[in-house]
Parts: structure tokens; C-alpha cells; sequence
């Protein structure tokens, strides 16, 4: 095995190679872990500069700043879309930009990743979506049944099952997504923008069970532009400018309260 | 690994008929293609059966003395035989070279003026059909060595310039068939392409949740299998019903050439099959890369 398995007893890495359940959480090691991160992208720009950015587990982070300020950037890099130029980015105890290609389909069974534009096949209904990503495991289906009707059931989709996303409104939609970056009992979810096309009402409603997936134990990492909620919430607020990290404060608002 | 395989080829069957409308484009596409290049083939194969039919039309003719006795003729035959240079040897005696002369004439429309002859004054010959025209200078060397033969008519010009046209349209019909190939490549590759675009979504989603690249590949791959496949059967059914037409073309425009429909039949089916299978797999097997490089 080439993963680098950093910090976690060999018992936990082993279970998680093997894709069984997680019984025990290295509780003292972080999630996500960026150490001087730069990433400049072809055309030049320079996206993030020596950016650090420790998160534990059980976290539940808001990840802010106008567009441009490199938000996106580092949720590319999480999910292992785009490497860094220099720095090292650790995710659930894989250092990302040294993971050989083939190894990324892996690595990503392991994360939850939820998008603004939801991602869901226009083509297979709500239990499909949610059992597809069990299904590129190569998951044998008497697995896979149990495991979506759980999350399924999380979301509160039990009822829509069979249904297409064309079918849904926008916030059952994304609950949907949510249930499918759910499935795989990942250790953390990267939220990019979750409620950018949902209106107030319906954004509360996701905001309110990635609460409770959080609460479940499973660290959330959110990029979002919603003041209103980051600020009602007062959990921990990463805030981005021009690529660097200008704030990272616990119980933080949308804006800097001076 | 069983299990992957069919696993793809049931996912390929799924996205084939789910994605129905650029399925059956690119099937016909795969269609259209297949009839063109099998029809050039036709033509190819036809071409090359008369080019070697003309070919074979060149012959050195050895006139033979007067007195050479028949055995003697019978022996320089069967020694001819025996070089591989030479396809066949026919004896033409005086009267039949008499013969011919007079229908000749008669074909062209002259007096028969050999009946004012009181003798046959046309030597007997020996017509030596060649393997390969190029090997005449061999064959004439032999023939003026031999005693029995008084004069071998030098064909070489006649060769030279019947091997340059036939050699310029071989090549001409090559570089056409390859030109067909490669646009049917180009564009079978193409429509196949399009087949995928239209899914790229899809394909970007399994890479989002973590598909391997294996896994998104496959049933790509057996959906083009199936679109080859398809447009192939397609395509042959088409010729199957135009089979007798055409046959009766290649039979009246080729009737005295070797033209051989059994094996030009079972060419065929290899050759519209494998471009359709080859080309549907390396067309998917392309286009899905194209989405999963990072």
C-alpha cells in the first residue's frame, strides 16, 4: 500500500482501506490539514497564497470571502480537482497532491462532496442517485439497499424514493446530493456553495441537516456567500482575501465585527 | 472480474437506450459510414480483379519451327510448366493460327484473301501466359535458348506500358479507399464523440462520488461495441438485400474475370464488422478519455 496513512492507528486505517465501518475516530488528528499552500493556475493567477488551515474532527466550518478571494480554489484542492503548486493539503490522512492518479476514485469514497448545482443524474430517480455512488465501489446490493434507505431517511426523502430530480423542488434536491454524499459514511463533507440556488426558507432547511450530519460526527466544511446564516450560527468562520486567509475566528460572524 | 464485465455491458446496454437519440444518431452515422466504405471496397476489389484480368492478357508468344514434332512441342511445354514465372502454355498448330487469321478478317470486315494461298504459311506458336508480367524478360531468355523456337515476339514495350496503367489505377483506387477510410474513421470517431459530450455530466458525477476510471470507461466502451455491432448488422442487411443487383452488376461487368463473390462475400463481412467494432470501441475509449484525464 503507497496511501501515506498519517497519524491513525494502523486498526483504523486498515478498516477504512478495506471500506468497513468505522468504529473507532482518531479523535486527535485533524480532518483537513494545509500547510503553506500556494496554488497558481496556468494562466498565472496566482489563486491562494500560504494558506494554513487545521480542521478537526467534528468541525463545522464556514468558509467565506467575495468571489474570487479563492474559496472555490480550495475546495478544488480538498477534493483533490486540482493540486497545489506548493504546500501540502492532508484530507482524512491522504496527502493529496502526492496521491497517484488511480488512487483519487479511492480517496474520493471517502469524502462527501456537495455542489450549488446539486450534480444529480437527470436519468436515474432519488434511490438511484443516492445508490450509484455505493454502486462504483463494486458494493454488493444486499449492502446497498440498507445503506441508502438510511440516508434516505436522514434527509427525509423516504417518501420521494422513486421519484427524478426533475420531479423535486430545489431543497429536496439537494437533499438528495446530500444523501449521496452521505452514503459512503464519509468523515467529511465539502460543501461548495450547498445554498446558493436555494431560496431563505429552503437554505435554512439544508443548513439545519448539515447541523445534524455534524452532530452525527461527520466535520463539515461549507464555502458559502449566505451572511445571514454564517452569521445566526456563530460556529467557526475562515474568512478569504485575495487568496489568503484573513481571519479565522470560533463563534465568528459573516463580517468582521469591529 | 466476470462480474465487472458484465456489470459494464449491462450499464452500456442501459446508457444505449437511455441516451436513446444519440444512440440511434450514431448508429446511423456508424451506418452510413459502413455502406460507404464497404461500397469503395466493392469497387477496390472489382478494380484490382480487372487490373489482373488485363495482366493476364500478356503473353510471350514463341513461334516454332516448322518441323518441331508434336513430342518434341509436348516437351518444351512441360519444361515451360515447370518455371514459376509461367501461369499456363497453350499451343496454337498451323491451322488454328490459319483459323484465327480468317475470323479475323472476317471480323473486320475484309476480303479472306488466304484462300488464294495454296499453302498454310503461319507458323505454329506457343502462347506462355505469365504469373506476373514483370517476369517476361525470364520467360522470352528461355524461349530463344530453346532450338525448337525460331522467333519470340518482344513484348517488353507492351508490358512496360500495360504494368504502368494498370500500377497507376492500383494506386489510385489504394489512395482512394484510404481517403474513405480515414473520413469514415474521422467521422464514425466524431459521432461517437458527440454520443459522449452529451454525457459528459454524467461522466464528470461518478468521478465526483468516485468511480475509477475502469469504471466509467467499460460501459462506455461496450456501448460503442453495440453501436458497431449494430451499425455493422445494419449495413449487411442492406447489402444482403442489394446482394443480387449487385451481383448481377460485378457478373455482367466482370463476367470473364476472376472475380470470386464467396470470399469476397466473407471479406466483406470482416471487413464492415471489424471497422464497426474496432472503430466503435476506440471511438468511445477516446472520447471518455478525454474526460478523464486530470
Amino acid at each position: 500500500m503507497s496511501v501515506a496513512i498519517t497519524g491513525t492507528s494502523p486498526r483504523a486505517a486498515l478498516d477504512r482501506l478495506l471500506g468497513r465501518p468505522r468504529v473507532l475516530v482518531a479523535a486527535d488528528q485533524p480532518v483537513v490539514r494545509m500547510r503553506d499552500v500556494g496554488k497558481v493556475y496556468p494562466n498565472g493567477r496566482a489563486a491562494l497564497r500560504e494558506v494554513n488551515l487545521v480542521i478537526p474532527e467534528g468541525d463545522f466550518v464556514f468558509l467565506v470571502g467575495p468571489s474570487g478571494a479563492g474559496k472555490s480554489t480550495i475546495m478544488k484542492l480538498l477534493i483533490r480537482d486540482e493540486k497545489p503548486t506548493h504546500g501540502t493539503v492532508v484530507v482524512d490522512g491522504l496527502d493529496l497532491a502526492r496521491l497517484p492518479r488511480r488512487r483519487v476514485p479511492l480517496m474520493r469514497r471517502r469524502i462527501g462532496i456537495i455542489f450549488q448545482d446539486f450534480k444529480l443524474l437527470p436519468t436515474k430517480s432519488v434511490r438511484e442517485n443516492v445508490a450509484f455512488a455505493l454502486e462504483v465501489t463494486g458494493a454488493p446490493r444486499r449492502q446497498i439497499r440498507p445503506a441508502v434507505d438510511r440516508v434516505l431517511s436522514i434527509v427525509g426523502l423516504t417518501g420521494q424514493a422513486d421519484q427524478l430530480p426533475s420531479q423535486l423542488s430545489g431543497g429536496e434536491q439537494q437533499r438528495t446530493a446530500i444523501a449521496r454524499a452521505l452514503v459512503h459514511d464519509p468523515r467529511v463533507i465539502i460543501a461548495d456553495e450547498p445554498t446558493g440556488n436555494l431560496d431563505p426558507l429552503i437554505s435554512w432547511e439544508i443548513i439545519q441537516l448539515l447541523l445534524r450530519i455534524n452532530e452525527l460526527g461527520v466535520t463539515v466544511v461549507m464555502a458559502t456567500h449566505d451572511s445571514e446564516v454564517v452569521t445566526a450560527l456563530r460556529r467557526r468562520v475562515v474568512a478569504l482575501e485575495e487568496g489568503q486567509i484573513v481571519r479565522d475566528e470560533v463563534g465568528g460572524a459573516y463580517y468582521r465585527a469591529d | 472480474m466476470i462480474r465487472f464485465v458484465l456489470f459494464s455491458v449491462r450499464r452500456g446496454w442501459q446508457g444505449f437506450w437511455r441516451n436513446a437519440f444519440m444512440s440511434v444518431a450514431a448508429t446511423a452515422t456508424m451506418t452510413l459510414m459502413l455502406i460507404l466504405l464497404a461500397g469503395f471496397w466493392i469497387i477496390q476489389s472489382g478494380l484490382l480483379a480487372g487490373l489482373q484480368f488485363v495482366e493476364q492478357k500478356v503473353e510471350v508468344v514463341a513461334d516454332l519451327t516448322d518441323d518441331a514434332s508434336l513430342a518434341e512441342v509436348g516437351r518444351l511445354r512441360a519444361s515451360l510448366d515447370l518455371m514459376p514465372q509461367v501461369a499456363g502454355v497453350n499451343y496454337v498448330s498451323r491451322d488454328e493460327a490459319l483459323g484465327r487469321f480468317r475470323a479475323q478478317l472476317q471480323e473486320q470486315g475484309e476480303t479472306d484473301l488466304t484462300a488464294f494461298l495454296d499453302s498454310n504459311p503461319l507458323r505454329a506458336s506457343l502462347e506462355v501466359r505469365l504469373t506476373d508480367p514483370e517476369d517476361y524478360r525470364a520467360v522470352i531468355e528461355r524461349l530463344r535458348a530453346e532450338p525448337l523456337v525460331t522467333t519470340v515476339k518482344d513484348v517488353g514495350n507492351l508490358v512496360e506500358r500495360v504494368l504502368t496503367v494498370t500500377n497507376m489505377l492500383r494506386s489510385a483506387g489504394a489512395v482512394v479507399l484510404a481517403i474513405v477510410a480515414v473520413i469514415v474513421l474521422f467521422i464514425i470517431i466524431n459521432s461517437i464523440r458527440l454520443a459522449v459530450l452529451a454525457r459528459a455530466d454524467e461522466i464528470e458525477i461518478m468521478r465526483l462520488v468516485g468511480a475509477s476510471d475502469a469504471f466509467i470507461r467499460w460501459p462506455f466502451v461496450f456501448e460503442g461495441a453495440l453501436i458497431g455491432v449494430l451499425g455493422a448488422a445494419i449495413t449487411l442487411g442492406l447489402l444482403g438485400l442489394a446482394a443480387d443487383p449487385i451481383r448481377l452488376v460485378l457478373y455482367d461487368f466482370f463476367r470473364v474475370l476472376p472475380l470470386q463473390i464467396g470470399s469476397l462475400t466473407r471479406d466483406l463481412v470482416v471487413l464492415v464488422v471489424g471497422a464497426g467494432v474496432g472503430l466503435g470501441v476506440v471511438g468511445s475509449w477516446v472520447s471518455v478519455r478525454t474526460y478523464l484525464i486530470r
